[in-house]
């Protein structure tokens, strides 16, 4: 017998895993959905050898948890550890190591940063996956004592257009889950009080059966409150608080470390956790008027693995022990099974460390603010984890083997690229830049941002939406300022997935290269950022070469830019048997803006010359121009960590010294796009541009400057070394382009650009 | 009476959001303001130096967010409970003459809770709500900035230093802030409210005329963005004052001021 029922009042079965061959372990991985293979049980099994008895069904489950792709990263960590990690900056307090990162923002406060994906969940429930996204990312910010005070979003769904004929099997279309993930970012962003101000959306069909979606959270703290994501001391009491545990969210990470399939529906709808977000608004008061009475000693969210990763892992980091009264824990349903109760990723949930002379005084404020808070268990000098449930011990394991997991190295094979170009210039450019301008990886995004209240905490000093009210467009990056004093935190979410499907290495340096180039269009000094890096199928070698290119061309810019990485998400498994996601290395980046009332907007005021700042090349791989006039070219832009310095450092140095109006980056659809957006808001230009390679290309490193002065402007730039021309002037209401028949008027430009998502969302 | 002595409380539960830069933009203004959680007016487990009532303070204001998550109507639950404990201390407070203020889902809270739009004189909160903030007529949550005529000719306290016909750029962020009056009484209101000078703002457009959508982001009657009760010291709005309070929107700090210097002269 492979389950033996243990002798005692509840549910609980002894898995008699000593006995088992090679056949039944792989049957109990999958009988108890697991998702651990064959090495993994066996080295279980080995263990349970070692000391002599069977594992209860509560300690299997709690291992596959520790060790499931999710929790562990155990195929991405060494490629991360040998690239990115380690980029030394001094002003960096805590990078990897937990939650959240933790940056100094002036000599008084810190800010917090993290990102994580909710793909899974998301392409099931939209609606529950993107809110629970919300209310993790925002406890891994709570949980380093810090308030969060800002969101961001990005966002990827097939394209809009599928004909409902053609969806896959068990595929959502884009349509509805993009409207389901918006609304559920709203409810719950809106509803807990916290701005959504960044983000981004972007459509290809490799996000049809896999859509993504990336959040991200910043914080403001103390320095001297800042708590650690691990137990105080010996004999210190843990107190689980915030909303009840239920059977949601059971399996969640492992359902995570799995690829989809036409089934997931029905079996997984369970793994998606269900939100409340009136509970997490007081819960974020409660934890932090406990933080700033300095009445806890560590503190944890419940996130992916729910109990059973979070004591442990608290434990572990301090070097010590815990015991666990599992019967404590406040449940939303009768007859859970101990093993459901420890694994149960139910949301809402904080795990504190808390001396027992201040536990009345904790239990006191989370009472206060009607937060369910109980007492479940003890920090011991040991390194074991032992759980009791009625009285009896149904767990008892080494905390290291637990938590300490696996690790692979996995094979890879990185795919052979031919560069060449055949694009050639076509007839119609003004149609042309319509096209693009209601392209929906261009068009608005005023839909979806008004959706969200992106002003709340009253402390968002540039919005999303730039420019005149109502004609808004949009803009490089948002600023909040976090603290009473001038300085500001610049947000901005970028990568380019088409370049990084054709060429990871250069996708994703572009992709870098862009998030600069967006923190710097706003006058904000480049600081730190943090990546999502979403990706297929790891134990394939074709994904995982695009993964480890991807990872060194993030280390090689980032190291180069002398930029660190300080908070981090691996989401593998985005993979269906119908495709695999393009590899999509998301980014977000922070910038620090010394004083917010010099802040540089996207919009032309009519008052200037333009410059056009940077080297245009013929690089077309991945780009807007491509797609649409359906062109080919494989070469993507390229860039270097030194030039993309010299250039950022250079054009904050000219901001200074000369009167700027707005800046733009090029990006998508190149200068083109650019020129139009910057248009939007009401006032045009006239500009020379040389050819359809200028006005397209999406080459790195550029910028659109509108500046009093020009001709002394491009000077001071080309004395230092970095390219730059005058190609015209701000004026009038069109975009005007003689030198290639263009004339366009504003009005129509922003037509074009308003349609190109709410044609599908109403 | 002097500024020093003047107190805020402004009134949070769960899912209230907007408490805290509420109370930073008094504070900002000179005065005593603090977030003050509704069960510390009644509750029995509150401790004793947390314990307070409304006569502690000479301003009660309720802010906006989601109160109780706003499942059921905006401001439902929270007026609920406020009825329930603390409806005649209210009504002492606003026949003393002292301000109070809901601010979105504060609006919503004194509409529900019948302190708007006030009416009656004698009685400062109805016994049942008479009009209603109902879903935007874009059926969407609308986070935009709006610009807002004052109209009101003097009996507002909160308006006081706002020019006559002045124009200024709040903020909105709602989902439910279309101003509704039962239909057969809708002329009717409109009327009371314009000849008891209880209109406080109206949503225009750039160049100040009264517009539909997106100027008016809800579709609002009469374009009504904020109105005070009959007495004038009692006003909703939908706008939010306290985001237009901070570089590089100030606007919103006549509100402040103006409610100080009405309680300085008290």
């Amino acid at each position: 017998m492979l389950y033996i029922k243990a002798d005692v009042p509840f549910e609980l079965y002894e898995i008699n895993i000593l006995k088992a061959n090679d056949e039944e372990l792989t049957k109990i991985s999958r009988e108890l959905g697991l998702a651990l293979n064959l090495e993994e049980m066996k080295k279980i099994k080995n263990y349970f050898e070692r000391i002599g008895r069977n594992p209860y069904d509560i300690e299997l489950q709690s291992i596959a948890q520790a060790w499931s792709e999710h929790c562990c990263y155990k195929s991405s960590k060494c490629y991360l550890r040998e690239y990115l990690f380690n980029i030394d900056a001094d002003y960096v307090i805590s990078a990897i190591k937990e939650d959240a990162g933790v940056v100094s923002f002036d000599e008084e406060y810190a800010y917090v940063v993290a990102m994580e994906s909710h793909n899974h969940p998301s392409a099931i429930e939209p609606y529950g996956g993107a809110a629970t996204g919300v209310g993790g990312i925002l406890r891994d910010v709570l949980c380093m004592g810090a308030q969060p005070v800002a969101l961001v979003d990005p966002l990827f769904f097939g394209d809009l257009d599928t004909e409902y004929e053609k969806l896959p099997k068990g595929t959502k279309h884009p349509l509805y889950l993009l409207s389901g993930v918006v609304s559920g970012i709203r409810d719950y962003g809106n509803r807990v009080g916290i701005p959504t101000v960044a983000g981004m959306v972007f459509f290809d069909e490799s996000y049809l059966t896999n859509c993504l979606v990336n959040v991200g959270c910043i914080g403001i703290v103390k320095k001297d409150k800042i708590i650690h994501s691990k137990a105080g001391n010996v004999g210190d009491l843990f107190i689980l608080a915030g909303g009840l545990t239920g059977r949601d969210g059971i399996h969640g990470v492992t359902f995570a470390s799995a690829e989809l399939n036409e089934e997931s529906e029905e079996e997984s709808r369970s793994a998606v956790q269900l939100g409340n977000p009136i509970i997490k608004e007081p819960l974020i008061h409660a934890c932090l008027e406990i933080v700033e009475k300095n009445l806890l000693t560590g503190m944890k969210d419940l996130g992916g693995g729910g109990l059973s990763c979070v004591i442990g892992e608290m434990a572990l980091s301090a070097g010590f022990g815990a015991e666990v009264w599992l019967d404590k824990v406040p449940l939303k349903e009768k007859g859970m099974a101990p093993w459901e109760i420890w694994i149960s990723e139910s949301q809402e949930r904080m795990m504190l460390t808390v001396n027992p002379k201040h536990v009345d005084e904790v239990l006191y404020i989370f009472n206060k603010w009607d937060i369910p808070a109980v007492v479940v268990g003890r920090v011991t000098s040991d390194k074991k984890l032992r759980v009791y449930y009625k009285g009896y011990k149904i767990y008892d394991l080494d905390i290291d083997f637990v938590v300490k997991a696996v690790e692979y190295c996995r094979e890879y094979k990185v795919k052979d690229i031919v560069e060449k170009d055949e694009t050639t210039p076509i007839h119609y450019f003004e149609n042309l830049i319509l096209k693009m301008l209601e392209h929906p990886n261009v068009a608005s995004r005023e839909w979806i941002i008004r959706q969200y209240d992106h002003q709340v905490r009253a402390s968002t000093v540039l919005t999303p939406l730039q420019g005149m009210a109502n004609e808004e467009t949009h803009g490089d990056a948002a600023v909040i300022r976090p603290t009473n004093s001038w300085k500001g935190l610049a947000l901005t979410t970028d990568v380019n997935p088409w370049m990084c499907k054709i060429n990871p290495f250069w996708g994703t340096a572009s992709s870098f290269d862009e998030m600069i180039r967006n923190l710097v269009s706003v006058n904000s000094k480049p600081h730190s950022f943090a990546d999502c890096l979403n990706f297929g199928n790891p134990e394939k070698p074709d994904r995982m070469g695009e993964f480890v290119e991807c990872v060194k061309a993030l280390g090689w810019m980032a190291k180069g830019f002398k930029l660190p990485c300080v908070s981090g998400n691996v989401s593998f498994y985005n993979e269906t048997p119908y495709s695999a996601v393009a590899p999509t290395p998301t980014l977000m980046g922070i910038g620090i803006v010394e004083d917010v009332r010099e802040l540089v907007t996207s919009h032309f005021k009519g008052k200037g010359d333009i410059v056009l700042v940077g080297e245009t090349k013929k690089e077309f791989g991945g780009s807007l121009y491509c797609r649409i006039t359906k062109q080919e070219s494989t070469i993507v832009p390229k860039t270097s960590p030194e030039k993309l310095k010299k250039y950022a450092e250079t054009m904050l140095s000219a901001f200074k010294q000369f009167r700027i109006y707005a800046c733009h980056d090029l990006s998508e659809g190149g200068l083109a796009v650019t020129l139009s957006e910057m248009c939007i808001s009401g006032i045009g230009c006239k500009v020379r541009v040389k050819d359809y390679v200028e006005l397209f290309s999406e080459s790195n490193t550029r910028w659109v400057v509108e500046v009093s002065g020009g001709e002394e402007f491009v000077n001071y730039l080309k004395e230092r070394g970095v390219e730059a021309k005058l190609i015209g002037e701000s004026c009038d209401d069109s975009l005007k382009i003689d030198s290639l028949k263009i004339e366009i008027h504003v009005d129509k430009l922003r037509e074009s650009w308003r349609r190109g998502i709410t044609k599908y969302t109403g | 009476m002097d500024i020093d002595e003047i107190k805020v409380a402004v009134v949070r539960i769960e899912g209230t959001n907007c408490e805290e830069e509420t109370v930073k933009a008094f504070k900002e203004c000179g005065v005593f303001a603090e977030c003050v959680h509704l069960k510390q007016f009644y509750s029995d487990m509150i401790r004793d130096n947390e314990q307070r009532s409304f006569n502690d303070y000479n301003c009660i204001v309720f802010p906006g967010g989601f109160s109780a998550g706003d499942y059921i109507r905006a401001g439902a639950i929270f007026s609920a409970r406020l009825k329930s404990v603390l409806k005649k201390d209210l009504e002492d407070f606003i026949k003393n003459g002292y301000p109070v203020l809901g601010i979105c889902n504060g609006f919503q809270v004194l509409v529900e809770l019948g302190a708007l739009p006030g009416f009656d004189e004698d009685k400062p909160i109805s016994d049942k709500p008479m009009m209603a903030l109902t879903i935007n007529n874009s059926s969407k949550f609308e986070c935009r900035p709006c610009f807002l005529k004052h109209e009101n000719k003097g009996k507002c306290i909160f308006t006081w230093k706002l020019g006559k016909k002045e124009v200024v750029m709040f903020p909105v962020a709602h989902a439910e802030g279309k101003v509704t009056f039962p239909m057969e009484k809708e002329q009717e209101y409109v009327e009371t409210l314009r000849s008891n000078d209880q209109i406080v703002f109206r949503y225009v457009d750039r160049d100040g005329n009264y517009s539909g959508y997106p100027w008016n982001p809800n579709g609002s009657i009469y374009n009504i963005a904020g109105i005070c009760n009959v007495l004038g010291n009692v006003m909703g709005m939908m706008p939010h004052p306290e985001r237009a309070f901070w570089y590089p929107y100030t606007q919103g700090r006549v509100i402040f001021e103006s409610v100080i210097e009405y309680m300085k002269r008290l």
